[in-house]
């Protein structure tokens, strides 16, 4: 039988808990942008003006296609170039954390695009009528009426596609970069307890994402009376 | 920009003259299929076991059924595929975990995501039945009890084949998600479409063309599944009820 | 002077005609009553008024100016113009105050004191002062349309439009919110209401329209409406309502 030993994880404590805080750049970076060009997107996508509706659904569309995998990889490759074009980076400095942002941040917009659009479209249409009553114009009545019920509604939703982000940052391993589970991962790479490392980083996510869902679900009582 | 294009790179001869990159490509393209199929036949099979065992009268394969799914839900795929790969072998006894070490390595990486997406996806599949089952009419399963049909009967003439109707617009969501979530398998080294687009721009330098190329071939399965479920959805539906002709 | 005027206006979803050339005015200080069986367009009619919905043939001037002009500041005319819904349609995540107070703060520019200064003097007026904290969920039906209407009396309206105001509501609360519409009507608001309320239409209205398949088919002064009405289709409308 396998006979284990944990005593590298003692020594690895900052190195994890530096990972800790990169993988938690990462998800609040992306919810943050997530949410506003995600609500824009939403909002593009319910609009009355065909190609701008056409081009949002076109994003989202392409985004949700596509293995998340493969978007970190895209703008990991992709961006260095861009970069060099426009505003003349150098080349060599290290791209990976900044790549890694964005393409986390372009890709959950996508994903909580679908969720805001449901959320928009629970709010009654009778809401809107009746701001648009009172004079309000397009851009007031979805930010005083519309918006504030829709968030509401889907945040459940919202902090449920929280927690899988959350478990998806993981995903940066594929250009090298040391979020948690990176760091866990090299760890057990350097002292050969590569098993005990990963049992590791398993059971501290599960701890955190249970005990977050446990949290969504108490949430989502409390809303429900 | 300074990118030169060349989309003949497709079809020239891959360093170990056996290929060409287009035919790595599509080589990955039936890795991901097969990986993906196969991992949902097992994901749809645990799944509605699962789903199942969440709603019969026993408390205690009821919380069996939930805790299986908490443990799949609450921890990320990679770190779940790297157990598969790195840590089950060296937990089994020696010599089993041995003669799994020695089979090649294409065999242990598909096994080893197969099972993984299997299992992981079975999670999944478990709360859309579980809430299938749960959105039939109460009536229905003492109906099927009444008849003097056993439980087991009652699930399989009665309350399956109206709950997996029911969830089959979210089943195909989870069905698509399966191909993505395949690309996970690149990391443990499986040559599949991810994995062999990495690849090509590591031999040819040509990103976008590559990207371009894999993008359109996952937006290709995706499409072809959905019109594969709408199909199923057409052909399932039961006369009289909501969307039928 | 007339405050609303409709000329000729039709209106179509895809092929399905709504609104028929449908002409008709309502004078300042006049109380027009607008009724006729379900689908008849007489909700669709008064939501082009405040241009909630658009038409594609006719002219809607509302205090002379018209909808259609590409110059008018719909914004502006519709804070201006009242309106309460078949579904109250108070926004449910804002205070009874605040409901009252958003649209003249954000519209009209008034200072937070002043709107809710105002705002609770309408309440007071519909008889709901004491319910001034409390969100619209914790309200009954009735209480919710009064509050409705004290939130578009708020803007100080130069006209108010009225959509099916008591038939979502309760029986038991359809009185009290016909009692604060008939207090409005004898104080001299001008009013357009599309109601089935025909005891309402008797007390306070000066004319009726009674519409049927989008198109207007009388348009009477009251006495005239209720006493000698021309066509046989309200003959039968009128006998159907009276016997309940």
């Amino acid at each position: 039988m396998y006979e284990f030993d944990w005593s590298s994880i003692l020594g690895a404590l900052p190195i994890l808990s530096h990972g800790m805080l990169v993988t938690l750049e990462i998800t609040l970076t992306a919810i943050v942008i997530g949410i506003l060009w995600g609500t824009l997107l939403a909002l593009a996508r319910l609009s009355d003006i065909r190609p701008l509706a056409w081009l949002a659904a076109g994003y989202v569309n392409l985004f949700r296609a596509v293995p998340l995998v493969m978007v970190i990889l895209w703008f990991y490759l992709i961006v260095p170039a861009l970069l060099k074009d426009v505003i003349g980076a150098a080349a060599g400095s290290d791209i990976r954390m900044v790549s890694a942002l964005v393409a986390f941040a372009l890709f959950e917009s996508a994903y909580y695009a679908e969720i805001i659009r449901a959320g928009v479209q629970s709010v009654p249409k009778g809401q809107v009528n009746a701001a648009y009553a009172l004079g309000m114009p397009y851009a007031l009545t979805m930010r005083l009426v519309v918006l504030p019920q829709a968030f509401r509604n889907m945040l459940p939703l919202l902090l449920t596609q929280v927690i899988i982000l959350f478990q998806d940052t993981s995903l940066v391993y594929v250009i090298g970069l040391a979020d948690f589970f990176g760091a866990a991962y090299k760890v057990g790479d350097r002292d050969g307890r590569l098993v005990e490392m990963v049992l590791f980083a398993g059971a501290v996510y599960f701890v955190l994402c249970f005990g977050a869902s446990l949290l969504v679900r108490q949430l989502r009582k409390r809303f429900a009376t | 920009m300074s990118y030169s294009w060349n989309w003949a790179v497709f079809l020239s001869p891959t360093p170990s003259g056996d290929s060409t990159y287009i035919g790595w490509l599509l080589q990955g393209l039936q890795w991901t299929l097969m990986l993906s199929l196969g991992a949902w036949v097992i994901a749809f099979l645990l799944g509605t076991l699962l789903g199942v065992l969440r709603t019969v009268p026993s408390r205690w394969l009821s919380r069996l059924a939930a805790a299986y799914v908490e443990a799949f839900r609450n921890v990320p795929l990679l770190v779940q595929l790297f157990t598969w790969y790195f840590v089950i072998p060296e937990l089994l006894p020696r010599p089993w975990g041995d003669a799994v070490k020695q089979t090649d390595p294409l065999t242990q990486q598909f096994f080893a995501a197969l099972l993984c997406l299997g299992c992981f996806t079975a999670a999944r599949v478990c709360e859309q039945v579980r809430a299938g089952i749960g959105s039939l009419p109460r009536g229905q399963r003492a109906a099927g009890l009444a008849l003097g049909l056993t439980l087991p009967q009652t699930y399989c003439y009665v309350l399956l084949p109206g709950a997996l109707r029911l969830i089959l617009p979210p089943l195909t969501s989870e069905f698509l998600n399966v191909f993505k979530n395949s690309a996970v398998a690149s990391t443990i080294g499986l040559i599949e479409l991810s994995r062999q687009s990495q690849q090509l721009v590591d031999y040819t330098a040509q990103t976008y063309e590559a990207f371009i190329v894999v993008t359109l071939m996952y937006m290709l399965i995706n499409v072809a599944v959905m019109f594969g479920m709408r199909w199923l959805e057409h052909r399932t539906r039961i006369p009289g009820t909501l969307g039928s002709k | 002077m007339s405050m609303i005027e409709i000329d000729q206006v039709s209106k179509w979803y895809g092929a399905f005609q709504v609104l028929a050339d449908c002409s008709t005015q309502v004078n300042k200080g006049e109380v027009v009553v607008v009724c006729g069986p379900s689908g008849s367009g007489k909700s669709t009619l008064i939501r082009c008024v405040n241009g909630l919905e658009g038409i594609q043939q006719g002219n809607i001037i509302v205090n002379g100016i018209a909808l259609a002009d590409l110059k008018t500041n719909l914004s502006k005319l519709r804070s201006r113009v009242g309106m309460v819904f078949q579904n109250f349609e108070l926004f449910p995540h804002l205070s009874v105050t605040d409901n009252l107070t958003i649209g003249q703060i954000r519209m009209l520019g008034r200072s937070k004191e002043e709107a809710q200064a105002r705002g609770l003097k309408m309440l007071d007026r519909v008889g709901l002062k004491a319910q001034a904290a409390k969100y619209p969920g914790a309200l009954s039906g009735g209480q919710q349309q009064r509050v409705a209407i004290a939130r578009a009396l708020a803007m100080d309206p130069i006209c108010m439009l009225f959509d099916e105001p008591t038939s979502a509501l309760d029986p038991e609360m359809v009185k009290e919110v016909l009692d604060v519409m008939v207090e409005l009507a004898t104080e001299g608001m001008t009013m357009m209401c599309v109601t089935h309320e025909m005891g309402f239409a008797r007390k306070v209205a000066d004319r009726v329209i009674f519409m049927d398949h989008g198109r207007i088919v009388e348009d009477a002064a009251k006495s005239d409406f209720f006493g000698t009405p021309r066509s046989e289709r309200v003959q039968l409308f009128l006998s159907k309502i009276l016997q309940h």
